[in-house]
């Protein structure tokens, strides 16, 4: 137990020296290598993508390949919540409570006449349901404006301080506490009587329902929970990139990208969705990084593309979770039962 | 007035009757057996009282009340809402653009002050200018979402979990505990019924959610005390040894506190010392005020503690009563030695 609280504690101070780390790299010349705004942009986004559905796919066992789709809802929400071309400009911290009970909302609808599917059949539901709010936002155009974007969607606001697209670590610091706020809230759900009835439906859906669990609300609560938290990642993406980009950047493999940081760093536990966050993320831009080093040192080119280290990315990426799969199929850090209160061990 | 009646229960699956208008009550504080060869259909009589499936024929009530949830004006409530809901999603389906249009373009300047009430009349204005449209959209929406909402109302008139609010639980002959849980969580989950915390209260931990939480963790533990369990209260449930999986199948149905229990094959894959065990307990369960009803193979079980027994072959009852009237039932007999042709 004291183990693993210091892996988190580390991985915390990680994540706030990335900056500093950022200033050091800077220092000696190296400014290209410098992570932060990248970081920020992509990593702390999928890591609130992740926590959202491991609720979904590691509490309640359900496969859910849609949240992609619940991202652009967030996305969208937030550009026409905030934007000027719109009239309702609530600003940033309206949009971030509003997005996202828009989203829980879209979840219901999605959940409520689908969540009696099973398995495989609720896993083409969701993805179904990505392609059309894909194609929806491209065609919506009166609203949405296509596949222009919509733009310049504001920054963060805070008393006091305006933030500055050049200047991230503001934004990095603010969506670090969001997110740390965010597995706070979940661990306590996990913790409660909710957290329970996921796994119980998702251990035995027969026994739980027999134990007087309505599944069917269940599973609606961690739908719609996963959807918030989706459209949350939305807002804070939609926000740090200052448009809402086409509707095509949520597309599939967003999703799935999502679903391998669960598999990689562990279903069902915290802990193991950010380590999966880094190192799905971290392996990604790493690739980036060494090969804009490359074509700067004139070792490679667009016109070659063997030696360009990111065009071996999905072949690194399948490798390693084949070779995870075989020797650690649970994750990196797999879900165990919680450890028992420590009245249990007085018992003894 | 009996706790549980069951009144001309009949399961039919295709062709194939499973049960066949069975009748048998269970009184208030008895222990009563449920026995018959395999495949004579007890399981499946669990399972239509339980609400896991829904009798072909048949009824069965708990203090005298239909297990099946009546038709209120909540329920015709609920469903015109849900309709009205669907109703208004159909019209944005179909009119959701030139709505914008008509509520937000039209009024709104760039970055000047939005009048909303302009907005509502320009909303008002299209819906009038299109009423006929805007109605089939309504129509088709509310249609699909009432009768949607009706029938998955219908199709859980009864259901296991409204059951299990009534004071019915049950263990299941083919192991069902939460694997991943632990066996304290497992209790707790089973005691959900009673819990009154919510989602909110759980997010922010207040005073009232821990408070409830402690209380809960502290009952789980008596009952697992009760059933002998308690030093393995923070292990994996799927780690137990089988004899200790099914107590705590047992200690998680006791969490729910039922007024009736139904326990299907308690002691299959018991030794003799863990059997004799079981039946402490499930005497010591009677004790604390709840009905049990069974379903076993071992004799020396059905036989030690029952107050009554029904024989079920076939998917009909053919015999009830004390366990010495069914001893020398000669139907009984018949029923698991087989026909002496010779007489």
């Amino acid at each position: 137990m004291r183990r693993l609280l210091r892996a988190d504690s580390i991985l915390l101070a990680v994540a706030l020296l990335i900056p500093a780390l950022d200033l050091l790299l800077a220092a000696i010349g190296l400014g290209n290598w410098a992570i932060g705004n990248e970081v920020c942009q992509r990593v702390l986004v999928f890591a609130i993508l992740g926590l959202g559905l491991n609720v979904i796919v590691g509490y309640t066992g359900l496969l859910h390949l849609g949240v992609a789709a619940f991202m652009a809802i967030g996305v969208y929400a937030y550009a026409i919540l905030t934007c000027d071309i719109y009239p309702f400009r609530v600003g940033f911290w309206g949009a971030v409570l509003l997005a996202p009970a828009f989203c829980a909302l879209a979840g219901v609808f999605l959940g409520a006449p689908t969540l009696r599917l099973r398995g495989d059949y609720l896993a083409i539901v969701t993805l179904g349901f990505g392609e059309i709010v894909q194609d929806v936002l491209k065609n919506v155009d009166g609203i949405t404006k296509g596949t222009q974007g919509i733009n310049p969607l504001p920054p963060p606001s805070l008393p006091l301080y305006t933030f500055e697209s050049s200047v991230y670590q503001p934004w990095y610091y603010l969506y670090l506490a969001i997110l740390v706020g965010l597995i706070l809230l979940v661990r306590n759900l996990e913790a409660s009587r909710v957290g329970r009835q996921w796994k119980a439906v998702r251990d035995d859906e027969l026994a739980a329902t027999c134990m007087g669990i309505n599944p069917t609300r269940v599973k609606l609560r961690a739908f719609a929970i996963t959807a918030a938290l989706c459209g949350l990642a939305g807002v804070l993406y939609a926000s740090k990139l200052e448009t809402t980009a086409e509707p095509t950047t949520y597309d599939f493999n967003v999703s799935i990208t999502v679903l391998c940081i669960l598999i990689v760093g562990g279903m069902g536990s915290i802990r193991g969705v950010m380590i999966g966050t880094a190192i799905v993320m971290g392996f990604d831009m790493l690739l980036k990084k060494v090969t804009e080093a490359l074509q700067e040192a004139g070792l490679s080119s667009s016109a070659n593309v063997f030696a360009t280290p990111s065009n071996w990315k999905y072949l690194i990426f399948g490798l390693a979770l084949v070779v995870m799969m075989r020797f650690r199929p649970g994750g990196v850090f797999p879900a165990g039962p919680r450890s028992a209160p420590p009245q249990a061990e007085e018992a003894r | 007035m009996s706790l549980l009646e069951v009144r001309g229960l009949t399961m039919r699956f295709g062709g194939l009757t499973a049960v066949n208008r069975v009748d048998f009550a269970v009184e208030q504080g008895e222990i009563v057996s449920l026995i018959g060869p395999n495949g004579a259909g007890k399981t499946t009589v669990f399972n239509a009282i339980t609400g896991v499936y829904e009798p072909t024929a048949g009824g069965v009530f708990l203090g005298g009340r239909d297990l099946q949830r009546p038709f209120e004006a909540r329920v015709a409530l609920g469903v015109a809402a849900i309709g009205l809901l669907t109703g208004a999603l159909g019209v944005l389906l179909f009119h959701l653009e030139p709505l914008w249009a008509a509520a937000i373009t039209e009024n709104y300047e760039f970055r000047k002050s939005f009048v909303w009430s302009r907005a509502w009349s320009g909303l008002g204005r299209y819906l009038a200018e299109n009423a006929g449209g805007v109605l089939l959209g309504f129509l088709i929406g509310a249609l699909v979402g009432a009768a949607g909402a009706y029938v998955v109302w219908a199709r859980q008139r009864r259901t296991p979990f409204g059951i299990a609010g009534v004071g019915v639980c049950r263990t299941f002959q083919n192991i069902r505990l939460f694997q991943e849980m632990t066996v304290l969580e497992n209790v707790t989950t089973g005691m959900d019924l009673h819990l009154r915390s919510g989602g909110i209260q759980a997010l922010c931990r207040t005073p009232a959610f821990r408070g409830e939480e402690g209380k809960t963790c502290d009952e789980a533990r008596r009952i697992l005390e009760f059933v002998g369990l308690l030093r393995r209260a923070g292990d994996q449930a799927a780690n137990l040894a089988y004899g200790d999986q099914r107590r705590l199948e047992i200690a998680r149905a006791l969490a729910s506190r039922p007024r009736l229990l139904l326990l299907d094959e308690p002691a299959a894959g018991m030794n003799p010392t863990e059997t004799s065990t079981l039946m402490k307990l499930i005497a010591a369960i009677r004790d604390r005020g709840v009905t049990v009803l069974l379903i076993e193979h071992h004799m020396k079980v059905v036989m030690g503690i029952s107050d009554r027994i029904v024989v079920l072959d076939y998917g009909t009852k053919i015999a009830e009563g004390t366990p010495d009237e069914i001893r020398s039932h000669s139907k009984v007999i018949e029923a698991y030695l087989g026909k002496d042709d010779s007489s």
